[in-house]
């Protein structure tokens, strides 16, 4: 199943992402706010509720469980998208759609609903049911889709709760006292959350085709796009407890994709990407055409660089590496909503649920703390996008210390609990199999409580090498992102060979890495590609940079694994599926990781060169 | 998670062949139905057909010709002489790119529910390695998943003219097309390799001449606000009667479309089109949805219906929908029935149309099921089929399925394909077979998809035909012979597949939605929940008379190689015997509560 927040994450193409190693610091100064939604009016959602109403009142089949909870979330997106190559447009365009998700939950006993339990071969059917709403619509189409959305979900929820009977019978398992689904206050916050318009789409294009032609002139370049994104979202909840609130999200960003070829064949992509709340927090276009030079610079570096052997030691994660490892290899583990069940261990591993049960006990290092809070709009100087006022429950966003000192405190959490007495705070942003939204990272900050320069720990890496008397140490700078560089260059065959034969979930390749000798000089490497990092090398963290990052990010629905061999957003648009998250973090030096050659493949050198001018 | 849609019909769509869509036909237990023929006199009187008709080298404008030609010309040269003296030399190269504009524009109940307008450019790549008797395109013996096929794929190219850029998106396209060409030559030589026998026919026809042809680019022509307003207007017009769902929508496009090959062809056209539906549609009792739609074509918005003849389209599928919504069921049948022009045509277009499809003699899972009757008799002597991409308009009526040259740059050509009753010939696309050695100008796509034969503007005309009000009386006549209760009349049918599987039965299978039986005295009476099935050789057959108005059918056809716009035009046809079968009813889970009081501001 396809989450609705990634179906609207790729259709809306919206995303992540603000990097910001050295961005330009957020603007103090705020920007003058547009106006409110005109497809979703008061008159929409009064309609909306009403059918509520009626069906909360009266939506029963006999002998079958009336629903005890109906929600609704109204979602509006309005997008400018304009991308660009070699100077020239490959595509602009706005998009803007409405659409209205119910959700309806049945019960049999509070501990005992329909809710996070995916149907074994039908695992569409999780009690949500969506539809699309005209941008200019009326009350009489929002009652009538009100109508049509509440009853299929209804119908849906009596199947999965019934199926989930039968899987706890058949599969033996212990009758829980943990309520299904938490008691939360309800909220009413009706002011509509003004946001500045968006940049328009001209002026978008014309930022494309600048920095897009700073590729014209580099043969080795195999091919290469600039694509730049306005987006807002409105989204609305409306629920039979009482609830009614909105809220907006909007982001603008930029991202530079390029891709090469290594003298023995392998593929090699680079990119930059930076997201803010406005086009005021991206770099200017002189900053990101250097940007483009970087990249250029690399992939001919790369280009003959040599490939990694298997490795097993010390790796520094500096900057967006530290990121990228937070991203893929201890954030999925925060989450404090169960596992959906009715899936196979290899599918819930996506859900990490490696540190369920281990509130109160060390964790990470001592010297690790980690906060996340969604209501922070900045972090470390720069803009963060994964906040939001109302959680995708209807739940306030909270600030929460997860990890102090290393101990974990608690878990990011949604309204499924995992344990008795669990309540949310304010988290659920990711649905999944089943239908229950996850608690998951939003804004993340780590913080160390001693920390050391960049250069100090760079020694301490070096050090520690050579004391496990390896020849050299490694530096990770960056990690892949399938959404962004993904190309489709594989065959069919090679896609069903390549989907057969590779572990969906360890991390992407790194794609900037660097083997560091004794005397402190890096040398460029590819091929990079982490073993599963076990949540016990968290505890083995050496070091702790003073310096740190600012990075938003998606947090991708779909497997990087996926989005390669599907090709991303090749079309030429901003990536693409996940919800808004953004880390702050310093560098991290981990004791021991497993790193092997990535097993990509080759391919064929083209038989002729680039075209020229 | 599940998404609803709701706005129902699309519309003027022709399912078409292949084992996939729908289910298959039921195996019919008995032999064919071939009843003692029965001899009609009819007067040998044609059908009336008037047809105007532009020559695929008309209008040419070398002055208009746009710079992308020449981009595409010298990366072709570039490209061929490295790829021609390769290991596995490519012996054919195309490009065809092709930027398309698609205005949409959709009310429902007085509200706007689309409003789009988007413009993409796609680049296809046509890489042929090995030789053209044998190359990386040849279908494998037993390839159920497909793997030796070309990945779907639009190449996306920058607009503009800028020889770097364009060049750049088809040197990475060529690239990553070569190699999937020279796997899928490898594959295809080690199934031939395991074959105890071996198709003769080549995979390719070469053209030794080059067509070089340039038209003048057109632009879309259109007030939006006034079409929104009209649609609005429109749709809250149509929501009336049994209606709960009312739509009015129009699609604009223009397309302008480049072609370059190795065999020196340089192509230009540039068209547009213009579309409107009135669509309405509701719930019978038992749960059926029902729904009728009108449809109108043209090359420019201009040319769509004014205002007043929106209004009786609206009249049309309004009253209809309201008779439908109270028709009763009807139940299986096998007698006379007269197929009414666009009913008929649809009918020859999915029973025929798709049979004569070239590539398909050839495909060893197909049923091949007239690669054997060249030259023999498959219908009445007074009864021709011909497709013809040149006909702009057939009766006054624009046909939707004219072009200048195909995707496989081959002018388009008029083929004969029943000639007085004789298979004469196929619709061929540069894929060759036994006896059709070259392409007609049938080799059609949507863009990301390889070409194959397809149909453009279908007709068929008769030699004897008598005027409609007789051909309603013959039918009275076959039911008194025959001692059947009543006939059937079909005068809409809304699309249908064909299966030209082997493995399955060759049976096809049109859903009419306006379907009535006609009782001896002459009394009609609507029914609904019917499909016709049947053989294609003995439908044909079983025509009997023709009328002398000839209808046409609009759309566009769905196959392996996409949608491209068709037309079908027929006389109205009897036929002694068509075989009328349940047709098939999803069950239907009504909502739990009534509607809410969904009408009560419709505007």
């Amino acid at each position: 199943m396809k989450s609705a927040t990634a179906w609207l994450a790729l259709l809306a193409l919206v995303s992540s992402h603000v990097g910001i190693a050295n961005a330009v610091p957020a603007k103090k100064e705020e920007l003058p706010k547009g106006p409110g939604s005109k497809a979703v009016t008061d008159e929409i959602l009064d309609a909306i509720a009403e059918e509520m109403n009626r069906a909360m009142t009266a939506l029963e089949i006999p002998n079958n469980p009336k629903p005890y909870h109906i929600s609704y979330k109204v979602t509006e997106v309005d997008v400018n998208d304009a991308a660009a190559s070699l100077g020239q447009t490959t595509s602009k365009r706005n998009r803007h759609f409405v659409n209205l998700e119910a959700r309806v939950r049945v019960q049999i006993a509070p501990t005992l609903d329909n809710g996070n339990f995916s149907v074994p071969q039908a695992e569409e059917i999780d009690a949500v049911v969506a539809i699309n709403l005209p941008v200019e619509s009326n009350a009489r189409i929002a009652r009538r889709a009100a109508w049509l959305v509440t009853d299929g979900a209804y119908k849906e929820a009596l199947i999965q709760l019934r199926a989930k009977l039968e899987h706890r019978r058949a599969s033996g398992a212990r009758v829980s006292d943990v309520p299904a689904w938490t008691t939360e206050k309800a909220m009413v916050s009706e002011e509509p959350v003004l946001v500045p318009v968006l940049e328009p789409l001209d002026e978008l294009e014309a930022r494309a085709k600048a920095i897009s032609a700073g590729f014209r002139d580099h043969p080795q370049i195999r091919d290469s796009r600039v694509a730049l994104t306005s987006y807002l979202e409105r989204r609305w909840y409306i629920t039979t407890e009482g609830t009614s609130v909105t809220d907006t999200r909007r982001a603008s960003g930029v991202v530079i994709a390029a891709s090469g070829q290594s003298d023995d064949g392998q593929p090699l992509a680079q990119y930059f990407l930076r997201y803010g709340h406005t086009a005021k927090d991206l770099p200017a276009d002189d900053e990101l055409k250097a940007e483009s030079k970087k990249l250029v610079d690399t992939i001919t570096a790369l280009q003959k660089a040599p490939m990694i052997e298997r490795y097993s030691g010390p790796v520094l994660f500096e900057g967006e590496g530290a990121v990228g490892l937070l991203r893929f290899a201890l954030a999925p583990h925060l989450g404090g909503t169960p596992v959906p069940e009715g899936l196979n261990p290899q599918e819930a591993k996506q859900f990490g649920g490696a540190l369920t049960d281990k509130i109160g006990l060390r964790v990470l290092a001592p010297n690790l703390t980690i906060v996340d809070d969604p209501t922070a709009r900045d972090g470390g100087g720069k803009a963060l996008i994964g906040g939001y006022k109302i959680d995708d429950e209807g739940v306030r966003a909270q600030r929460v210390e997860v990890v102090k000192d290393g101990t974990l405190k608690t878990l990011l959490t949604s309204r499924t609990p995992s344990a008795k007495g669990m309540t949310s705070n304010g988290h659920a942003r990711r649905t999944a199999e089943g239908g229950a939204f996850h608690g998951s990272a939003t804004n993340m900050f780590v913080s160390g409580k001693t920390t050391v320069s960049r250069a100090a720990l760079k020694a301490k890496l070096i050090a520690t090498a050579r004391a496990e008397g390896l020849k050299y140490g490694l530096i990770i700078r960056r990690f892949d992102d399938a959404a962004i560089t993904a190309a489709p260059e594989f065959s069919r065959r090679e896609l069903v060979q390549l989907i057969k034969s590779t572990d969906q979930q360890i991390p992407p390749p790194a794609v900037l890495a660097y083997r560091v000798l004794p005397n402190g000089k890096e040398e460029l490497v590819r091929g990079v590609q982490l073993a599963e990092v076990p949540i016990r090398a968290w505890k083995d963290v050496l070091g702790v940079s003073k310096e740190t990052t600012t990075y938003n990010f998606l947090a991708a629905t779909e497997g990087q694994l996926n989005l390669r061999l599907t090709g991303g957003t090749d079309d030429g648009f901003v990536p693409s599926g996940g919800i808004e998250s953004g880390i702050v973090t310093p560098d991290l030096l981990l004791k021991e990781i497993d790193v092997q050659p990535a097993s990509t493949g080759a391919l064929p050198s083209p038989i002729l060169p680039k075209p020229g001018k | 998670m599940r998404w609803i849609f709701l706005l129902g019909a699309a519309a003027g769509l022709l399912g078409c062949p292949g084992n996939g869509g729908t289910p298959t036909a039921k195996p019919d237990p008995k032999p064919p139905l071939l009843t003692a023929e029965i001899k009609l006199e009819l007067p040998s009187i044609p059908s009336k057909i008037e047809t105007t008709k532009s020559q695929p080298t008309e209008n040419n404008a070398p002055g208009k010709r746009s710079p992308i030609l020449d981009i595409m010309k010298a990366e072709t040269e570039r490209q061929m002489a490295a790829l021609r003296k390769q290991k596995d030399p490519a012996h054919y190269l195309a490009y065809q790119l092709v930027e398309q504009r698609v205005v949409s524009l959709e009310a429902e109940g007085g509200a706007l529910i689309t409003d789009s307008d988007d413009t993409a450019r796609n680049l296809d790549v046509e890489v042929r390695v090995g030789d053209p008797m044998l190359d990386s395109t040849r279908d494998l013996a037993s390839d159920d998943n497909g793997l030796n096929s070309p990945l779907t794929r639009r190449g996306v190219v920058p607009f503009g003219e800028d020889k770097l850029a364009i060049s750049n998106a088809m040197w990475l396209e060529t690239d990553r097309r070569y190699r999937e060409a020279v796997t899928a030559l490898g594959y295809v030589r080690q199934d031939q390799s395991t074959l105890s026998k071996r198709a003769t026919a080549p995979d390719f026809a070469p053209q030794p001449t080059p067509e070089v042809y340039v038209e003048a680019p057109v632009t879309l022509a259109f007030d939006k606000q006034q079409w929104v307003d009209r649609l609005k207007r429109c749709s809250a017009k149509a929501l009336k009667g049994t209606a709960t769902r009312g739509t009015c929508g129009v699609v604009f496009q223009q397309n302008t479309a480049w072609f370059v090959n190795s065999e020196g062809s340089q192509i230009q056209l540039s068209w547009t089109n213009a579309q409107m539906s009135v669509s309405v549609g509701v719930k019978a009792e038992d749960g059926m949805s029902l729904s009728r739609l009108e449809q109108r074509f043209g090359r420019q918005p201009g040319d769509l219906p004014a205002d007043a003849d929106v209004d009786k389209m609206i009249a049309t599928v309004t009253s209809e929908l309201d008779a439908l919504h109270d028709a009763p069921l009807a139940e299986p049948y096998v007698g006379p029935a007269i197929l009414e022009g666009r009913a008929a045509g649809v009918f020859f277009h999915e029973v025929f149309g798709h049979r004569i499809e070239g590539h398909r003699q050839k495909d060893k899972t197909g049923g091949q099921t007239f690669a054997s009757y060249v030259g023999k008799d498959i219908a009445p002597e007074w009864l021709s089929v011909y497709d013809d991409p040149m006909i702009v308009t057939l009766n006054g009526m624009q046909l939707n399925g004219f072009y200048r040259f195909d995707d496989e740059g081959v002018r388009a050509q008029k083929v004969p394909l029943i000639d007085r009753g004789k298979l004469v010939g196929f619709v061929m696309g540069r894929n060759p077979i036994k006896g059709f050695m070259t392409s007609n100008g049938h080799g059609r796509r949507s863009p990301g998809l390889p070409p194959v034969a397809r149909q453009g503007n279908l007709v068929v005309e008769v030699d004897k035909s008598v005027p409609r009000a007789d051909l309603e009386k013959l039918l009275v006549e076959e039911i008194k012979k025959q001692r059947r209760p009543y006939g059937m009349i079909f005068t809409d049918i809304s699309g249908g597949f064909t299966n030209t599987s082997a493995f399955a039965p060759q049976a096809f299978k049109v859903n009419p939605v306006m379907a009535y039986k006609l009782f001896p005295d002459g009394k009609r009476e609507l029914v609904r929940g019917i499909d016709i099935s049947g053989t294609p050789l003995v439908a044909l057959q079983s025509i009997r008379a023709a009328s002398r108005e000839v209808e046409t059918f609009n759309g566009v056809c769905g196959a392996e190689s996409g949608w491209v716009p068709v037309s079908a035009s027929s006389p109205s046809l009897l036929l002694e015997k068509l075989e009328i079968e349940k047709g098939f009813v999803p069950p239907d889970r009504p909502p739990v509560l009534q509607p809410p009081s969904i009408r009560k501001e419709a505007p």
